[in-house]
This record gives C-alpha cells, sequence and structure tokens, in this order.
C-alpha cells in the first residue's frame, strides 16, 4: 500500500518499535509477569480458601474488586467516546491520539471485567446468567452491556488498524514470519482501491457511531447498579451522567498520562505535541468543572435533605476521624488541582499538565472507593453482630495484589500493543501534509512550529 | 447403630460454622469429648410438658452446639423409671420432647421428675441431666370487653392433688410473632392466683386476624417454666398472600416494556456489528489483484 511521504516518514520513524521488542521493553514485561504472577497466587488462595481471604463480608460485600471494576470499565467507556468524537470531528490535531484512545478502550474493557468475575463466589454458576437472565436486573443489562461493549472495542480498534496492517504488510520489516503473516491475514487483502476504502470508511463511521452512545448507555448502565438501589449514596437520579462524565474525565486524564510517557520513551514529541496537552488540558479542565458541579450538588443534596441513612453517610465522608481525609484528596487532587493547573498559563506545560492528570486519575479511583465502601458500611438494619470486620472494610493483602496485578496487566497489554502496532497510527495522518512539511524545515519540535501547525 | 450416627458441632457465634467432623469420630482428639445438658421442663396450659434438652461440648477450645445425638427421657417416679421415648437433635442441638397429659405422673411428693440421657456416641462421655419441678397449671382466658381486650390468667398449684392458687408471682403476656415471641404486658398473681393484663388493639395477625396469645412463667426455683396459650381473632388482618411484582428480581418476567427496549438496543447495537462485519467481508473481497489498481489509501 502507497503511503504519502508525511505518512512514510512517520512509519518509517516509529518502523523500529514493532521490529524490535527491545531489552527495556522485556524488562518491564518480566516485571509485570511478576506482578501478574504474585495475583494468580492471590487468586488461587482465593479460590482455595474461598472469599474469606479477602476484606468483604456479608455487610460490606463489595470492595477493592468493584472499585477496580467501574474504574478500568469507565477508562474504556472514556477512550470509545473520546476516539469517536475525534473521529467524527475529524480534527487534525486529533488523529495521532486515537490510537492510544481505542487501546485504552480495548485494554480496560478486557480487565475491568475480570475483578468482576473475582467478585463472583460461585464460578460454576455464572452460566446461569445466560441461561436464566432476569432482564429486570440492572446486573443482567450491565452483562449484556459490557459483552457487547467489548465486542464494539475489538471492531473499533480492528477497523482502525486495517489500514496500518496493510501498511506493515507491505513494508518488509524485519520481524519473524508469523507475524509478517499475522499482519497479512490482519490486513484483509487492503490495497487502498477505492471500493476498498469505501468500504472502510462506512464501518469506520457506523462504528464512531454507535460505540458514542453504546460507551454513555452503558456507563450509565453501570451506574444504575448503585442508583437503583435504595442505598444512601447510590440512590441518586444523576449517577447515570455522574457516572459517564467522570469516566470520561478519568478516561481524558489516563490519555494526557500515556500520551506523555509515549512521547518520552518513543520519542514522539513531533507527534504528541505540547498542543495535545494543552487542548486536552483544556477537555479535562471542563470535565473537572463538570464533574465538581455533579460532586457538590450530590453532597449538597444529601447533606441539606438531611435524611437519617445520608446524613450518616455525609457524616462519613467529611468526618476526619474516617473518610475526611480521603474525601478531601478525591475532591482537591481530583478537581480542583487539574483546574489549578490548567487554568494558570504558567503551569498549563505538558509536564505540569501530566502530573495533574496523573493524581487525578489516582484521585477518581479514590472517588469511586468513597462511593462504594462508605455506602455499605452504613447499614440500614441494625446489625446482631457488631465486630468491626464486619462493619468496617479493609483490605486485605490479597485483594491489593490482584489489584497491583490488574494495573500490571493493563500496563503489559499496552506494553505487547505498542509492540504490535506502531502507537502514532500511520495511514491516519493523510491530511496533516502542512505539518509534514514544517516537520521537514523543522525537524526538533518547538511550541512555536507545532502552534502554528 | 449410634456409632454410625452423623454427629454436627456448631458454634455459639452468629457465623454458624458447621462441620462435619464429628467431636466423637476426631481421631487425633485424645479427650474425651464432655457434653453438657441445659434441660428444662416447660408444664403447658393443656396439662402437657415439653422437654427440652440443649446438648452443648467444648469441641477444639470451642463451645459448639450438638446435632445429631440420640438423646432419651425418662419419667421417674416413687416405683419406676419408665423410657417416653427419644428424639434427635436438631441443628441448634435442642431435643424438644412432649409429655401427653396422660403419660405425666407425679411422684409422692408431687413433684414431676424427669431424665434426658444422650446416646452413646465414641469418645465422647455418657452423660445425663435431671429435673424436678412441682406440679402446677397456668391458664389463659381472653377477655373482650367493648374494644378492650385482656387477659385474665391463672396459676395453680397441682403438688397436692389439690388446686392451691399461687399469690405474688409475675407473669409475662406474650404475642406469637415470626421469630420468638414478643412481650406486650405483665401482671403479678393475686391471692386467688389470678392476673388481669390488657393487650394492645393493633397488633398485626394473620390474613384472619388472628393473634396467639402467651402467658408464661418463666425459671421459677418451684414451678420451673410453665406456659399456656390462646388464639384470638383480635388482631388486624395482614395478608401473607404474595402480590404479584412483575418488576421484582424473582418474579417470573420482566415488563413488556422493558423487555422491547432491551431487545430494540441489543439488535441496534449487534445490527450494526452485523453490517460492519458484513463491510469488512466485501473489502476482503474487492481486494484487487496486483497492487498497480491501488490508490493512494
Amino acid at each position: 500500500m502507497e503511503l504519502n511521504n508525511y505518512q512514510q516518514e512517520a512509519f518509517e520513524y516509529q518502523r523500529k518499535n514493532i521490529e524490535k521488542y527491545g531489552k527495556r521493553a522485556w524488562g518491564w514485561t518480566i516485571f509485570y509477569v511478576l506482578c501478574i504472577l504474585v495475583g494468580l497466587y492471590a487468586l488461587y488462595l482465593q479460590i482455595a480458601k474461598g472469599h474469606g481471604v479477602t476484606g468483604m463480608r456479608d455487610n460490606v460485600v463489595w470492595g477493592l474488586f468493584i472499585v477496580n471494576f467501574i474504574f478500568f470499565i469507565g477508562l474504556s467507556y472514556a477512550g470509545a467516546i473520546i476516539a469517536g468524537l475525534l473521529h467524527l470531528s475529524k480534527v487534525t490535531w486529533g488523529k495521532p491520539i486515537i490510537r492510544l484512545a481505542q487501546f485504552m478502550t480495548l485494554v480496560s474493557v478486557i480487565i475491568g471485567p475480570i475483578f468482576i468475575l473475582l467478585c463472583v463466589g460461585r464460578f460454576d454458576r455464572m452460566h446461569h446468567l445466560f441461561i436464566y437472565p432476569r432482564i429486570q436486573s440492572p446486573l443482567t443489562w450491565d452483562v449484556m452491556a459490557v459483552i457487547t461493549f467489548f465486542v464494539g472495542s475489538v471492531l473499533f480498534l480492528y477497523l482502525a488498524l486495517i489500514k496500518d496492517f496493510a501498511v506493515y504488510r507491505d513494508a518488509k520489516l524485519n520481524i519473524p514470519k508469523w507475524k509478517q503473516k499475522l499482519y497479512k491475514v490482519l490486513a484483509l487483502g487492503y490495497r487502498g482501491a477505492a471500493s476498498q476504502k469505501r468500504h472502510l470508511i462506512i464501518s469506520q463511521n457506523l462504528m464512531a457511531v454507535i460505540m458514542i452512545p453504546l460507551a454513555i448507555m452503558v456507563a450509565s448502565i453501570l451506574s444504575w447498579i448503585f442508583g437503583m438501589t435504595l442505598r444512601p449514596g447510590w440512590h441518586s437520579t444523576i449517577f447515570g451522567p455522574y457516572f459517564v462524565l467522570g469516566a470520561v474525565y478519568s478516561g481524558c486524564g489516563l490519555l494526557i498520562v500515556a500520551m506523555w510517557f509515549y512521547r518520552k520513551l518513543y520519542k514522539l514529541d513531533y507527534y504528541f505535541t505540547d498542543k495535545h496537552f494543552t487542548y486536552l488540558g483544556y477537555v479535562m479542565l471542563i470535565l473537572a468543572a463538570g464533574y465538581g458541579y455533579f460532586t457538590f450538588s450530590e453532597y449538597f443534596t444529601d447533606w441539606f435533605a438531611s435524611e437519617k441513612w445520608n446524613s450518616e453517610l455525609i457524616h462519613k465522608l467529611f468526618s476526619t476521624s474516617e473518610y475526611g481525609w480521603w474525601t478531601l484528596f478525591a475532591n482537591a487532587a481530583g478537581i480542583a488541582l487539574p483546574i489549578a493547573i490548567v487554568a494558570i498559563p504558567a503551569t498549563r506545560k505538558p509536564g505540569p499538565i501530566t502530573i495533574a492528570a496523573f493524581i487525578m486519575v489516582i484521585a477518581m479511583w479514590v472517588k469511586r472507593y468513597l462511593i462504594i465502601v462508605p455506602t455499605l458500611e452504613t447499614t440500614l438494619l441494625p446489625m446482631q453482630d457488631t465486630r468491626t470486620e464486619y462493619v468496617k472494610y479493609a483490605a486485605t493483602w490479597p485483594e491489593w495484589a490482584l489489584t497491583i496485578a490488574g494495573i500490571a496487566s493493563f500496563l503489559l497489554f499496552f506494553t505487547v500493543m505498542s509492540k504490535f502496532v506502531t502507537v502514532v497510527p500511520v495511514s491516519g495522518l493523510e491530511d496533516t501534509h502542512t505539518v509534514h512539511e514544517q516537520h521537514l524545515l523543522h525537524p526538533e519540535p518547538t511550541l512555536e512550529n507545532t502552534s502554528k501547525a | 447403630m449410634l456409632f454410625t450416627l452423623p454427629v454436627w458441632a456448631q458454634t455459639d457465634s452468629t457465623v454458624q460454622q458447621e462441620t462435619t467432623e464429628a467431636p466423637a469420630t476426631a481421631e487425633e482428639e485424645e479427650e474425651l469429648v464432655s457434653p453438657s445438658i441445659e434441660f428444662i421442663c416447660i408444664q403447658k396450659g393443656d396439662k402437657s410438658v415439653d422437654l427440652k434438652a440443649a446438648v452443648k461440648a467444648k469441641v477444639q477450645g470451642k463451645m459448639r452446639k450438638l446435632y445429631g445425638i440420640k438423646t432419651t427421657f425418662y419419667l421417674i417416679t416413687d416405683s419406676a423409671e419408665a423410657e417416653l421415648g427419644s428424639v434427635i437433635s436438631d441443628r441448634n442441638g435442642v431435643a424438644l420432647f412432649n409429655v401427653k397429659p396422660e403419660q405425666v405422673v407425679a411422684n409422692k411428693e408431687g413433684n414431676l421428675h424427669f431424665k434426658a440421657v444422650l446416646g452413646e456416641v465414641k469418645k465422647m462421655e455418657s452423660t445425663e441431666e435431671e429435673v424436678t419441678v412441682k406440679r402446677a397449671l397456668l391458664s389463659i382466658t381472653p377477655v373482650k370487653e367493648d374494644s378492650l381486650y385482656s387477659v385474665q390468667v391463672k396459676l395453680i398449684d397441682l403438688s397436692t392433688g389439690e388446686e392451691t392458687p399461687v399469690p405474688e408471682t409475675a407473669l409475662g403476656v406474650f404475642v406469637k410473632r415470626s421469630f420468638n415471641p414478643m412481650k406486650i404486658g405483665e401482671g403479678t398473681t393475686d391471692e386467688n392466683g389470678e392476673a388481669s393484663v390488657e393487650i394492645p388493639n393493633n397488633l398485626p395477625g394473620d390474613a384472619k386476624g388472628n393473634i396467639t396469645l402467651l402467658v408464661k412463667l418463666d425459671e421459677s426455683e418451684t414451678y420451673g417454666y410453665l406456659e399456656a396459650a390462646a388464639v384470638e381473632k383480635w388482631g388486624i388482618p395482614v395478608s401473607d398472600k404474595i402480590e404479584d411484582q412483575p418488576r421484582s428480581l424473582w418474579s417470573s418476567h420482566p415488563p413488556l416494556w422493558m423487555l422491547i427496549t432491551f431487545i430494540i438496543l441489543m439488535a441496534a447495537v449487534w445490527g450494526h456489528y452485523i453490517v460492519i462485519v458484513y463491510e469488512l467481508f466485501r473489502l476482503r473481497k474487492e481486494q484487487p489483484n496486483t497492487a498497480d489498481n491501488a490508490t493512494n489509501s
């Protein structure tokens, strides 16, 4: 498949990344695999000894696993929405980052549901979900939605990769034969013929159109697992949009972090420019403001109404002897910090924006914890047995080990995928000839020349 | 045969730990298990007697309720020891046996004397427990005056062969609920052995409004436990019929609109997927024979 000069240059620049795995990548891969092995040992303990090895009990029935599920699945929805919007809006600057967003979508939708499986006490009855589904249960909706979304994510990423697979196939890369054959199979015989282009464009547009409402819908369904129960802190009409916004917000933060990381690692400064950080920073600022508004609205309404159980929950969340410091961190680092960093021109730079985004992503994880655990610790019925471990949740080392294994799996997937396909889509850069010319004139990227582009 | 009986133990805590390992069959246990019996007899208003034996033992450092243990009950009179029957203890370690009125025989002193003996189990000490109480009778008579409900309760001593009122004794009045009886009042007997206790008129009853009223004397040093019951239509009828709730998780079918919406949404999304996969098949089918036909992508 033929490429124009700019595409060719982009491909040649990234060729080495998919030709060689590299010592550093191997080093990290081994580290991630070790983390996963520790997690697998924890999983073995959980299966052998039961859920008693976790901090989950009959009162606080959900813990770290469900927090991780919401976190990862939220990243996935965010990736789909961001990639879909960038594809449909056809903004030139967005093209280099679409693939990262799509990576995030697929990897997260694989990792996230694994955490749900870790919560399941009876694996042997998993198939009952499909044999005896309760359509009236939000849990059933979520299972169906996540499966549907997973298939959509695979298709979405694959469609965007077909042209690049054709490029890799024709490029005579110095790679093993199996990899060459795999590229050939995955390229589906794409040669850039007009009819093939048409089929691909139709498919990509259809997919982008369907992925955005699908992501919004499945994020809402996820929120309804909580919102449709009569628990304090969960039963809220704004939980759907709150979760959607929270997902896109944390996803936007992770995209900035991933962009910064690959920019440094693969020296992609020319493709992931300062402008990308600034623009995504603006998006992050707007989302932070929206998320802050929703959060304030949630807390303020519950506090003002002073309904018994909601008041107790609010007290827990704001009491420094309970979750007060975590609430402060989630809101200060998760909302105020990104707004401040992006709003101040002096800090509106890739480094500070990335740091703010990284801290925000952690704060958003904490926020998910604060949504789940304190509510479950607020029992509506008096408990007969009030042993501390029954009332209060404390994550155990197997839960932490499995959480770290999940994060390691996420990073491992990213590492492997970035060695299988180029991080910046080669064929997707077809409309950036102007940038290309400037790139040739100014090989070293600067804020000045990239902003002109 | 007793050796083959499965013996189960439970802890006293809320979390019930079950084990199929009988204290008696645990090979590593060198010491014999010493069970204890909490044995009481309850004299009922119909002149029958309930014998209740709660069996416990310390096993592996924890006090456990033993179930699956055969408990045999005896009536001891002045001249003989008659076996009344045997019961296997339930999951709470309780063996309950009802002695019919015609079987209840007091000794010369007018006392009822019973014995509970645990069946032989390997590596468990044989244990027995006795209880002796004075023969007495507690009765309950519901009284309705206008809209006021009350019960007239009477406690009499039968140990002398005559009906002797028992004065100055506190009695509790209860109403039966799903789990345990709920206390609704108490009274102290007068010189005639009688007391009157008012009953609330807003108690939830069964579907017909029936409530079961109980009067109880607990842990009396002389008489042990006594109780009598009466059923009256004094409650507010509460239907126990499960109403059809189509939105509930346990209903057999979801609401139709929900099913239709679900199918439409899933069909819309998966329909898109099918179209996309079909487009990919066409893309593959239409690949040019040579790269010469290709245009710049």
